[in-house]
């Protein structure tokens, strides 16, 4: 919220605020005002289900269980044991948040559809646990006479009270959600939905990310299912029930997946829908769900996202440039890389057959081998995205086998990808700022510490424009990198590979789609790279580009190293003219 | 015993036919049909529909629900598939949610709430075969569904549809490169399924009955069967959906076929319908994260 105030966009935003004042104020008989408490309850849930299933992407359909676990811990604890509202309410929070975490080590690494189908399972099993558990949870029939929100001997009333409490934890919920999703670190979750494997190659640890979306769409959950039972003074498997689930995918959809204002949006139309709709009679569930289907296909951004588009905002004006911190130089060992025997087969194909090889501090090498080769391959192991069955990579002295990706990329070891794999909603500078994030210091107390904008992004953009500046874009770094041009979006993938600080960069292809001129221009800043320390192996096809630029070259062949010398030597060798045969005549 | 079996088959052919509709449209477009459930449903009640106007027995009625059932696919697929078809598959994973709602609360304003039954597909009652008692039912379900299995395996190996419908699920882009029309292939994979799913409703509604709210619990069988059959595989998710119908019923008659069981402490608790799909629900679980390919291993490669 804060952040789209400072965007600009306060006239939409204010009249928005006003009217969600407005509303209670204006429809004031005590059934309004439950139905508008409600609303805040599902915003809160909303709120929540935004870091999973918004920000980390993931499809994630226990959100409905966490609520329901919720509810019932505040109503067993309230009704039976006679607790308030600060037993009752941590509690109900923690529960989920423990369950989230139990389930989370097997099912976050599942993909889509499994990850969905698990956590399904997982909330259906809650839901017959609960109809079993009768003497606790009173089975079907659930636990009448569940207190209101009682602190301290003092019970609040429903009505009014009770609706700007529900709507405290919303603004509340909805100012720790900014926090943490506004900053540097936001930024890392928008580079994590788009591409997990490059966000792993910038050093972001998303196993890490991943678990804590999970743990705070619990921890919302817990807290909306806490206020629902509070509100409804009974709490009953209703709660469990997958349309539960349902209603808050729906509402996110409706409202936008990563919006706070989407979240709010889509609770209060949603749960105001039913009502509007009563005249339908019998039919006005079919209109929720022809609302839902109309919006996935007409406005999958949501109403919020439908909303931006039409009042876009103004751009931003770029940062002054900043130089990046020295980093602590690796102890010179030489070689930098060393590559010894290294074997990667996907079923029965020999990606990579044995490969050794070892790069000098300062060289510039490439790698060439027709299509197939194992050149990808070799460089996606090296780099910790796919795991070697035999051999070893050392890199600086030290192995790196075993590691993850953003381990290594933290360690200064960069690459840039054959298939740009940018973020295009962002602009040149944010999708270089992200890089910054594991070094920056950008975390989750880091986040919800901040006073005002996160120092750490205003920080990271200053270096990204630096980064930029030197790899040569001007202006168009503030615009989103989808409408860059191609020669341009390969240069700002560069810059965020810079942005680790790498002693060793990768380049996967960095001439391919490039214009003559635009080779040349690149072919210079490869030098200066190079001129101010960085080692590079570069993965080309294009031997004109390679052949001045290149210390001395390798050849793959079906993934083993057929020749290894100077540029020359290479090009005149008969087994690499052998393995290319007829194309290297078109190429060269 | 064999009672149990047959009756155990007969669910599980039903299943069978749902989770064969799940697993050609998940192999033709890469997405989850989350209405597959609700398919059988409405199914279902088209049955009870055609029931309440014809009085003829099921087996009759049976090609005009798939009939209908084919045109409702083919709707589907119009709202729900193609204005998503370059959106990420999670999409039409909620817009199929969306015609799910669609589905449910329509029959729950034609049809009201209450349980109905659909015609049987012969008669009633019970026939004696080779000195045991079973329903007539029953072993109509196993015929009927196992006719349509076989018809299905007919159409895709030794038809041009089927090559084409083949060549699509295997291959999108190449597919339509060399001159399929893809569209129209996706199309009928959208009516095949549907047709499928509702003659499992027409089938299912007779013994089981059939309300508005069936779906979900249907589309999670579905979805079980296709997991532990091996992501996309067709035979798998057949022989998934029968593993599942043989657990759900097994586990409940134990006591009556181990009469031992019946007087151990909680018996009633623990062999009910409830646990079965607990359990089935957790050994779910187990197989996704110790061997998410499936029993049988995965047919489709995922794409990187």
């Amino acid at each position: 919220m804060i952040a789209t105030l400072q965007n600009g966009r306060h006239g939409p935003l204010a009249l928005g605020a006003l009217l969600l004042v407005a509303w209670p104020l204006v429809f004031s008989t005590p059934y309004d005002l439950r139905v508008f408490t409600l609303a805040g309850i599902y915003a809160l849930l909303v709120l929540g289900y935004q870091f999973v299933f918004g920000h980390a992407g993931a499809l994630a359909l226990t959100q409905g269980a966490f609520f329901g676990l919720g509810a019932y811990v505040t109503g067993i604890l309230g009704a039976r044991y006679g607790q308030g509202f600060l037993v009752t309410f941590p509690l109900s929070i923690a529960l989920p948040v423990l369950l989230a975490a139990v389930v989370a080590a097997p099912v976050l690494r599942l993909e889509t559809h499994y990850f969905a189908l698990a956590t399904l399972g997982i909330a259906q099993v809650l839901l017959l646990v609960c109809l079993l558990a009768e003497p606790l949870t009173g089975g079907a029939n659930g636990i009448p006479g569940v207190p209101g929100v009682e602190i301290l001997g003092l019970s609040l009333p429903r009505g009014w009270p009770l609706l700007l409490f529900v709507w405290a934890w919303v603004i509340a919920g909805a100012f720790v959600a900014q926090r943490i999703t506004g900053g540097l670190y936001g930024k890392a979750f928008q580079l994590m939905r788009a591409s997990a494997t490059a966000a792993q190659c910038v050093g972001i640890d998303i196993a890490r990310l991943r678990l804590r979306t999970f743990l705070f769409s619990a921890a919302y959950a817990g807290a909306a299912g806490a206020l629902f039972v509070h509100t409804l003074r009974v709490v009953s498997p209703e709660a469990l029930e997958f349309h539960v689930m349902v209603a808050v995918l729906a509402m996110t959809v409706v409202g936008g997946r990563t919006r706070i204002a989407g979240a709010i949006v889509g609770a209060v139309l949603l749960v105001h829908l039913p009502e509007w709709f009563r005249f339908l009679e019998s039919y006005y569930l079919i209109a929720y769900g022809v609302a839902l289907l109309a919006m996935i296909v007409l406005a999958p951004d949501g109403l919020v996202g439908e909303l931006e588009r039409r009042w876009p905002q103004a751009p931003e004006t770029l940062p002054t440039a900043e130089p990046l911190p020295p980093r602590s130089k690796l102890i010179p060992r030489e070689p930098l890389l060393a590559v010894s025997d290294l074997r990667k087969r996907f079923g029965g194909v020999r990606a990579v057959d044995g490969v050794s090889l070892a790069l000098k501090r300062g060289e510039i090498v490439g790698l060439i081998g027709p299509n197939g080769s194992g050149k990808t391959t070799l460089i996606n192991v090296i780099t910790g995205l796919l795991q070697a069955e035999n051999g070893a990579v050392r890199f600086a002295g030290e192995p790196l086998g075993g590691l993850r990706p953003d381990t290594i990329a933290r360690r200064g070891l960069a690459r840039t990808f054959q298939n740009l794999d940018l973020v295009d909603e962002l602009t040149a500078i944010d999708n270089v700022a992200v890089a910054r994030a594991a070094f920056e210091g950008a975390g989750l107390r880091q986040a919800l510490l901040a006073v005002g904008r996160d120092p750490t992004l205003e920080r990271a953009r200053r270096q990204a424009r630096f980064l930029l500046e030197r790899i040569g874009l001007g202006e168009e770094m503030g615009r989103p990198c989808g409408d860059l041009p191609h020669g341009t979006r390969r240069r700002v993938e560069i810059a965020r590979a810079l942005a680790l600080q790498p002693s060793l960069l990768l380049l996967d292809e960095p001439a391919a789609g490039l214009s003559e001129s635009e080779q040349a221009d690149l072919a210079r800043r490869v030098e200066i790279l190079r001129d101010d320390g960085i080692t590079m192996l570069i993965v080309e096809h294009n031997m004109p580009f390679l052949m001045p630029l290149a210390d001395r070259l390798i050849c793959l062949n079906v993934g083993r190293v057929i020749a290894n010398g100077t540029p020359e030597e290479v090009q005149a060798d008969p087994r690499v003219i052998e393995a290319y045969l007829g194309r290297r005549g078109e190429q060269a | 015993m064999l009672q149990v079996l047959v009756n155990s088959l007969a669910l599980g052919s039903a299943y069978a036919l749902l989770a064969l509709g799940f697993v050609l449209i998940l192999n033709a477009v890469n997405a989850v049909n989350f209405a597959q459930g609700d398919l059988v449903m409405a199914g279902g009640f088209v049955a009870v529909a055609f029931g309440m106007l014809l009085p003829v027995p099921g087996i009759v009625l049976l090609p005009l629900v798939l009939v209908v059932m084919a045109l409702i696919g083919r709707a589907l697929a119009a709202v729900a598939y193609f204005p998503l078809k370059s959106r990420p598959p999670v999409s039409v994973f909620i817009s199929t949610i969306a015609v799910g709602i669609i589905l449910q609360n329509l029959a729950n304003a034609l049809f009201g709430a209450e349980p109905r039954a659909a015609p049987p597909l012969f008669a009633g009652g019970l026939v004696e075969l080779g000195g045991i008692v079973v329903s007539r039912q029953a072993l109509a379900i196993i015929a009927v569904a196992a006719v349509m299995i076989a018809a299905q395996y007919v159409l895709f190996q030794r038809t041009a549809l089927g090559r084409r419908l083949r060549a699509t699920a295997q291959d999108r882009e190449m597919a339509e490169a060399l001159g399929i029309r893809v569209n129209h292939v996706i199309a009928a994979t959208f009516a095949i399924a549907a047709a499928y799913a509702g003659a499992a409703g027409l089938l299912l509604a007779n013994t089981f009955f059939v309300t508005p709210t069936d779906g979900g619990n249907y589309i999670l069988k579905a979805y079980i069967a296709v997991v532990i059959g091996g992501w996309g595989s067709v035979p798998g998710a057949v022989v998934g959906a029968l593993l599942i119908a043989l657990f759900e019923v097994m586990l409940p008659s134990l006591p009556l076929i181990v009469p031992g069981l019946a007087g151990l402490p909680g018996a009633s608790w623990l062999f009910s319908q409830t646990i079965a799909t607990i359990l089935l629900y957790l050994m779910l679980l187990v197989v996704l994260v110790v061997r998410p390919q499936g029993l049988f291993g995965e047919a489709v490669q995922r794409r990187a």
